[in-house]
């Protein structure tokens, strides 16, 4: 935080233009009724009016930061360094979700390779364990992935405080319940 | 039904409720049970640097709504635990405030500043005396404005107000908000603005599902869990791992652990003299709490920075000063801190507008059970039938007295075994809560785009702590935008289109003019001061 730091009127002008870009391009393209529609000869508020209101909700915060705000005290310096970790964080998420997503159907695309009548994970996913698997690979690359991030290196330790985590939670939320369903099987 | 009768309904909806299991033939009721779960799980959060009240109250309603289901029988049990969280959270945070110079939750940050040197001289234990002593108190005197102020303000809500001076007070909710969130005006109207627009996406009358981008994803809007956990919970934890990440590569030194010695029991004219301090603040942190989005945070400093001048006219020259170790600095602290969490409640109960995390739970929970809609319309004393809302209502009541008895006796004790949860690593810890928020999340929504939502809410709750736009107006925003629609469509419709109808009417209008006020106010003297800064 500085005084130098000109985040507040970079912000400033970025909500002001955004909100500018909403209110006359945004929401007339995207809305099927403007501020007001006459239905029947009575007059209601149409659809495009909350939305306007959000905007200059955003423009009156735009414009504030840019005239009152802008040589304030303590604005945040925006660390570049911190935000290619978030970027990296972001990644490993991207993927442990998608491992999660797909972890299961490869599964048992994998094992359909050595049958001679093939399975099919949508039939399957309300039994153990192959319900588990998505979540299981998925979570555990997660957990793992996080802690060996922060702590910048791999360990069997960071590994194995994932796979009891995600054991964990399955015991939480798919043991003692019928019907709640654990990622990705509502989705497959 | 007269007054009377409700109140009591209420208070027999939670002890004659369904009943668990039996002690020697004595049923034991299911909300009972639940206060006293929720209560235990929110000391053990608060106790946990890096996790909070909302945390846990994120990851445990998926769980409670699976186990009581989508009916009216299920509100009790399920805001009860809620409750329980809430109260256990704030007497947690103090634990590792005092023992490890680390505040649990935010507002503990100025119990370190005399927990932690008690501490040092070995007075560790009476430091956690003081603490709960002040904490229970300040939560109970609070949670007694509560009781008086939220029925009677709602039924001057529903008696004076009609729907275009309903409209303006929501306005002028979501401006004070703005204002006072944060330390500043532009960027709390910014997340306001951004809660609204997320609200609108795909939501209104029209067939055609507004601002969608024309994309099925999109087309069904974003649910309220996504946003809510998003912003406040996944945003919370990118940031919290950043920060980890950045304090590993700085990393400092380990303070070493000093073993109490001495006398650490609390005696009656210590009690007497911390009194003082304790009612003080008790009624500033009430006072602070009853106005929707003023945190507890700044309750603790205000209640700190009084009770410090108060205390240094007063004190003898042996005693320590504040911050040097003086109980009445953690008094003074942890009664403002807690006292804010009932009158929190006042703004949701009467005017259905959340002031704070725990409220924007309650609501949720609410919201996804159905048959509670907290707001001015629950306080209808209906004499020929029953209104259940309100019996609810009174059971949220006793609930909060069931969570302070449990607090007054069993409280201390829990809270002093609470010092072990600040050992679990953060970089452990964060990884877990973030997988375990978003299995919930699926668990309630059951598609993977429910989680995709909720981790681009985390990523905008992350980029919003990163340039100091506080997320919290945003999710009441969230909240309350369909609310504001909704009620402005009903005004505009009720006043035959009159399209200036929150100016024409008098009440409104003072509503508008003070919207106006407030922020025009809070800008100008973030100027002055930024000004005087600057000389």
């Amino acid at each position: 935080m500085s005084n130098e730091s000109r985040s507040n009127l970079v912000l400033g002008i970025f909500f002001a233009v955004f909100a500018l870009l909403l209110i006359f391009v945004w929401i007339p393209l995207d809305t099927d009724t403007g501020l007001i529609e006459k239905v029947r000869r009575q007059v209601t508020i149409g659809d495009a009016l909350a939305p306007t209101v959000a905007g200059i909700f955003l423009l009156i915060g735009g414009l504030i930061l840019i005239v009152f705000e802008r040589k304030a005290a303590d604005q945040p310096e925006i660390d570049p360094v911190n935000l290619g970790f978030m970027a990296v964080v972001f990644v490993l998420l991207a993927a442990s979700f998608l491992v999660m997503r797909y972890g299961g159907p490869a599964l048992v695309a994998l094992v359909n390779l050595t049958r001679e009548t093939p399975l099919e994970y949508r039939l399957l996913r309300d039994s153990a364990p192959w319900k588990f698997t998505g979540f299981f690979f998925g979570g555990t690359l997660m957990i793992g992935g996080l802690i060996s991030l922060v702590e910048g290196r791999v360990t069997p330790r960071a590994v194995l405080i994932g796979v009891i985590a995600v054991l964990a939670m399955i015991a939480v939320y798919d043991l003692p319940f019928d019907d709640l369903l654990l990622p990705p099987n509502g989705d497959v | 039904m007269g007054t009377l009768d409700y109140i009591w309904a209420g208070v027999l909806a939670v002890f004659l409720g369904p009943e668990l299991f039996s002690i020697f033939g004595v049923p034991v009721p299911v909300t009972i049970v639940m206060i006293f779960a929720g209560f235990l799980l929110g000391i053990a959060v608060g106790a946990t640097p890096g996790l909070a009240g909302p945390i846990a109250m994120a990851i445990a309603l998926p769980i409670l709504i699976s186990i009581f289901g989508y009916t009216p029988d299920a509100l009790l049990p399920v805001m009860g635990f809620l409750i329980g969280v809430m109260k256990g959270a704030t007497i947690g945070g103090a634990v590792p405030a005092i023992l490890f110079n680390t505040p649990g939750t935010p507002d503990a940050y100025m119990t370190t500043l005399d927990g932690y040197p008690m501490t040092r001289k070995g007075q560790a234990k009476k430091a956690l005396r003081v603490a709960h002593l002040s904490s229970v108190s300040g939560d109970t005197f609070s949670d007694m404005v509560l009781f008086i102020c939220a029925p009677f303000l709602a039924l001057l809500v529903e008696g004076y107000l009609d729907l275009p001076e309903k409209t303006a007070l929501l306005i002028l909710s979501l401006s004070f908000i703005a204002a006072v969130i944060g330390g500043s005006p532009a960027k709390g109207l910014i997340s306001t603005g951004l809660g609204l627009l997320f609200a609108y996406v795909a939501t209104g009358e029209d067939f055609y599902p507004r601002l969608s981008l024309d994309s099925k994803v999109l087309a069904q809007g974003f649910p309220l869990a996504t946003a809510i956990l998003g912003v406040l919970i996944v945003g919370a934890v990118f940031k919290e791992l950043t920060d980890l990440w950045r304090e590993k590569r700085e990393s400092g030194a380990l303070v070493g652990t000093v073993k109490d010695s001495g006398d650490q029991r609390l005696h009656m004219a210590e009690i007497r003299r911390l009194m003082p301090h304790i009612g003080r603040s008790a009624v500033i942190g009430t006072a602070i709490g009853a106005l929707p989005g003023i945190g507890s945070t700044l309750a603790a400093t205000i209640g700190y920075t009084v009770g410090k001048a108060r205390y240094q006219r007063t004190k003898s020259p042996e005693e320590p000063e504040f911050g040097k170790g003086a109980p009445e600095g953690i008094a003074a602290t942890e009664a403002a801190n807690s006292s804010v969490s009932g009158a929190n409640l006042i703004p949701v109960l009467s005017l259905g507008i959340p002031g704070n995390a725990a409220a924007v739970f309650l609501i949720l929970a609410a919201d996804s059970i159905g048959g509670f809609n907290p707001g001015p319309s629950v306080f209808r004393f209906t004499a020929d039938a029953v209104n259940t809302e309100l019996v609810i209502a009174f059971g949220l009541f006793t609930a909060m007295v069931v969570a302070n008895v449990l607090n007054w006796t069993i409280g201390g004790v829990f809270m002093r075994s609470m010092g072990v949860m600040t050992r679990i690593p953060k970089q452990v810890l964060l990884p877990t809560v973030l997988l375990l928020t978003l299995t919930a999340i699926y668990v309630q929504e059951t598609r993977m785009d429910a989680i995709w939502f909720t981790l681009g809410f985390g990523l905008l709750g992350y980029a919003m702590r990163v340039v100091a736009i506080s997320p919290l107006p945003f999710v009441i925003a969230f909240i309350l935008g369909g609310k504001l629609e909704e009620s402005a469509r009903q005004a505009f419709a009720s006043t035959g289109g009159d399209p200036w109808f929150l100016f024409t009417h008098p009440i409104a209008a003072v509503f508008m003019a003070l919207s106006v006020g407030v922020i025009l106010l809070t800008a100008r003297n973030n100027r002055a001061r930024a000004a005087r800064a600057s000389t």
